[in-house]
């Protein structure tokens, strides 16, 4: 699976890492490119996952993403809480305690627990990276800041952070779990990726309407295009790859 | 800054007690009879669902009974928080389970039976002659039910615990930010901690267990314990140290 | 907001009757779409070349679909609620954008699980797509309606320390996880192999032979959720109803203190005995599988 990639591992997280911080820093002004430079890191942590859940995990893809927020959200929450006079460096503290955090994650899920898989280790270490700078990215992109007073004061208390943790979640392990197969194809399962993470943006856009006002409705709407345009995508890859799409029938014979 | 210096005793105590609630979530989980897909087909003993899942949904649950306690008492103490979190969580798992039975029982028709050991060792019930054909048991059995009750009640304990070890720095704290939403950080850090710390012993036990009878019980818990306790341990550190970098 | 002990029941009661909804419309919506545990087989069949007409809807497990589409309705329900919507309406209008969600990520996995397994020539056929896609989200939308309604009650008039999302979401988890354990059963262990025999578990060898042919014509989910709606469904509901109902109740008449707790346990033990007695009257009523001699009995 992992020899037909398009996109090389390296690439796409220098990608993500630096397309997501620099969307986080914008937020003040733009709030909608914290939330794009997010799905960016939403297709990374998908990629992670694509490559670690493809040998089998015991138990079901979704745990992975879970996990990953999981640890996201603590590491995320003391990244831009322990900067205090600082805020400038929040973001790229929670990012390296998120990563930190799931690198002995996994050192203790290879080693200790056994999972023998070979890129436990590193797959671990991005997928809470990818957690931290997808939280940190959807949080600010609805807070319009990634000061941690104003940060707290806006998603917490109306919930919000619940939207993210769970959507969070929810757009990383959706691409491979739904795509789980023996063809499976990267170039379909990102392509998901993408239109997973602008449905998240949208919701995120009309939760953000609560406190930001119209910024949240921009959010909103490049959300939806963003979803429209890769959802068609994702569609034209499965009339491709599909044995054969078909309006109704009955079922082919097969030798059974 | 300084009363929130890790080596204060009061602050290590704090963080000793989220990595023991991070532990007892995982302990919990071993306990849980999870059958995976093939419960769901009456291939194996247990419920038929996953791992994560159903610690997860009874914890939570616990959660929900645990901060309502701790709102509604004032200066509420922590076992009496921690056991309104067990009962939630017990009160869920032995629901779902009974009528998981009857759907057992009288949707699918087959008595319950475990493939791990000849009797039931709280029943003392004969097993292997209740077995359909090709399968590996089928339904809850008392024993699987009993370990299922105890794995919600530490799940639900844990769970309740970080709430309850969280919520008090919190709201202590000076800053008005974090003290005024403290029952939202400290109900989200739980429920990440939670969901940590219930993935890590599914991956340990491959994703069905049945109970406390089970051989794997014996074979994976030390590893998951130690795995458990260090994750929580440095989420707790973390999670305390949010409160004094403001 | 301080009740009496009259109103506080009635408002359990409502709570508790919500959360049956819940949980019973829950459990069906997954089986339109053999979501969770069950789909392992409506996936593995084509594999042994039992190719079919049944929805894939592999989206996660139970927990966190539901709780993913609840919290998505508990959040939009917060927007209209802070811009001076009705709640009544508020709720209805989040628990519909929750459940479209919802029914954008069946498409996709349904879309992206078929697609992923051209080697068995497994056919996507967009009938199927085009009307048990709605069918799902109907579904999910009372079940968003009803947890949303009940983390409102929760929130607004008990007084919970919690959002409305979180509890929505809380539920959402709650929901899917006694659907899972409890309204699956019924579907993957009986609907699936309806063929054959009653009274026995899924022998190995029979895995991923599911039934493909209906009462008439060829099998789809809506056969399945028409079954499933007889029993997995309802026992479902009581699940999570009695969950709702037994968590609140005794600190609801008691107060807040042990000895609300100390009957929480009581019905713990209660339902277990409960479970001992059917466990008993099964094994009376079914019998062995294997005589005393391990000779299989003719029945079996």
């Amino acid at each position: 699976m992992a020899d037909e990639s398009l996109i090389k591992r390296n690439k796409l997280i220098i990608i993500a890492v630096v397309s997501g911080l620099s969307g986080i820093y914008l937020s003040p002004y733009f709030p909608a490119l914290a939330a794009i430079g997010a799905i960016v890191a939403v297709v990374w942590g998908a990629d992670a996952i694509r490559r670690v859940a493809a040998y089998g995990l015991g138990t079901g893809v979704p745990s992975i993403g879970q996990l990953a927020l999981g640890m996201g959200i603590v590491a995320s929450m003391f990244g831009l809480a322990i900067v205090g006079s600082v805020p400038l460096a929040g973001p790229v503290v929670a990012l390296v305690t998120a990563s930190v955090f799931g690198l002995i994650t996994g050192l203790f899920a290879q080693h200790v627990i056994k999972m023998n898989i070979p890129v436990m280790i590193s797959g671990m270490t991005e997928i809470a990276a990818a957690g931290s700078l997808i939280i940190v990215g959807f949080g600010s992109a609805a807070a319009g800041s990634y000061v941690f007073g104003t940060f707290v004061q806006n998603i917490f208390s109306s919930g919000i952070v619940l939207v993210i943790f769970w959507m969070g979640a929810m757009s990383i392990l959706h691409p491979f779990n739904a795509t789980l197969g023996p063809d499976e194809k990267q170039k379909r399962t990102l392509f998901l990726a993408v239109s997973t993470g602008a449905v998240t943006m949208t919701i995120i856009g009309v939760a953000a309407t609560m406190i930001l006002g119209s910024a949240g409705i921009i959010t909103m709407v490049i959300g939806i295009v963003l979803w429209l345009v890769f959802y068609k995508k994702f569609w034209d890859e499965v009339y491709k790859d599909a044995a054969s799409v078909v309006g109704t029938g009955l079922i082919p014979k097969t030798e059974a | 800054m300084a009363e929130f210096l890790l080596l204060d005793p009061s602050m290590l105590m704090n963080v000793l007690l989220i990595a023991i609630s991070g532990t007892l979530i995982c302990i919990g989980v071993h306990f849980v009879p999870v059958g995976g897909a093939p419960a769901a087909m009456a291939q194996a003993t247990g419920i038929g669902t996953g791992t994560v899942e159903l610690a997860a949904g009874s914890g939570l649950v616990g959660l929900v009974t645990a901060s309502y306690m701790y709102a509604n008492v004032p200066d509420a103490s922590m076992a009496l928080v921690l056991a309104a979190g067990a009962m939630g969580s017990m009160i869920l798992i032995a629901s779902a389970m009974l009528l998981g039975g009857l759907v057992y029982a009288y949707g699918v028709g087959v008595p319950f039976a475990s493939a791990q050991v000849k009797r039931d060792p709280i029943t003392g019930d004969t097993q292997e002659d209740y077995m359909s054909k090709g399968t590996q048991g089928h339904g809850i059995p008392t024993v699987s039910y009993v370990s299922g009750l105890i794995g919600a009640a530490l799940g639900g304990t844990g769970g309740s615990l970080i709430y309850f070890v969280l919520i008090g720095l919190y709201s202590g704290v000076s800053s008005a930010v974090i003290s005024s939403n403290a029952a939202a950080i400290a109900g989200m850090f739980a429920m990440g901690v939670y969901y940590v710390n219930a993935v890590i012993p599914s991956y340990g036990v491959g994703g069905t267990i049945e109970g406390f009878h089970d051989r794997k019980f014996k074979r994976v818990l030390p590893k998951d314990t130690l795995t458990s306790f260090i994750i929580s341990l440095i989420a707790g550190i973390l999670a305390i140290l949010i409160a004094g970098g403001m | 907001m301080v009740l009496d002990l009259t109103m506080s029941l009635a408002v359990l009661s409502l709570m508790g009757v919500l959360a049956t909804i819940a949980g019973a419309l829950e459990d069906l919506e997954s089986d339109v779409g053999s979501q969770s545990n069950p789909n392992s087989q409506v996936q593995l069949a084509p594999q042994m070349s039992f190719l079919h007409r049944i929805y894939n809807k592999a989206i996660s497990g139970e927990p966190v679909s539901n709780g993913f589409s609840a919290v998505v309705s508990g959040i939009v329900t917060v927007v209209l609620l802070d811009s001076n919507v009705y709640a009544i309406t508020s709720i209805a209008i989040g628990a519909l954008v929750g459940a479209l969600i919802l029914g954008i990520f069946a498409t996709t996995s349904f879309a992206g699980r078929v697609s992923s397994m051209t080697r068995f020539k497994q056919p996507l056929y967009m009938d199927i797509m085009r009307y048990t896609t709605p069918t799902i989200i109907a579904h999910n939308f009372i079940m968003n309606f009803c947890l949303v309604a009940l983390a409102y009650i929760q929130y607004a008039i008990l007084g919970h320390p919690f959002s409305i999302p979180f509890l929505a979401l809380i539920w959402g988890i709650a929901a899917g996880a006694v659907g899972s354990s409890v309204g699956d059963v019924h579907y993957g262990a009986e609907r699936q192999f309806q063929n054959s025999e009653f009274g026995a578990g899924l022998n190995t060898s029979l895995s991923g032979q599911i039934v493909r042919k209906a009462e008439s014509g060829l099998r789809n989910s809506i056969d399945n959720v028409w079954f499933c709606a007889k029993f997995g469904g309802p026992a479902t509901g009581i699940g999570l109803g009695l969950t709702v109902v037994l968590s609140n109740w005794p600190t609801t008449v008691i107060g807040y203190n042990w000895t609300a707790v100390l009957v929480g346990f009581g019905i713990v033990v209660l339902m277990a005995i409960i479970h001992r007695i059917v466990e008993v009257n099964i094994r009376n009523a079914y019998g062995p599988y294997k005589d005393h001699n391990g000779k299989e009995e003719a029945a079996a």
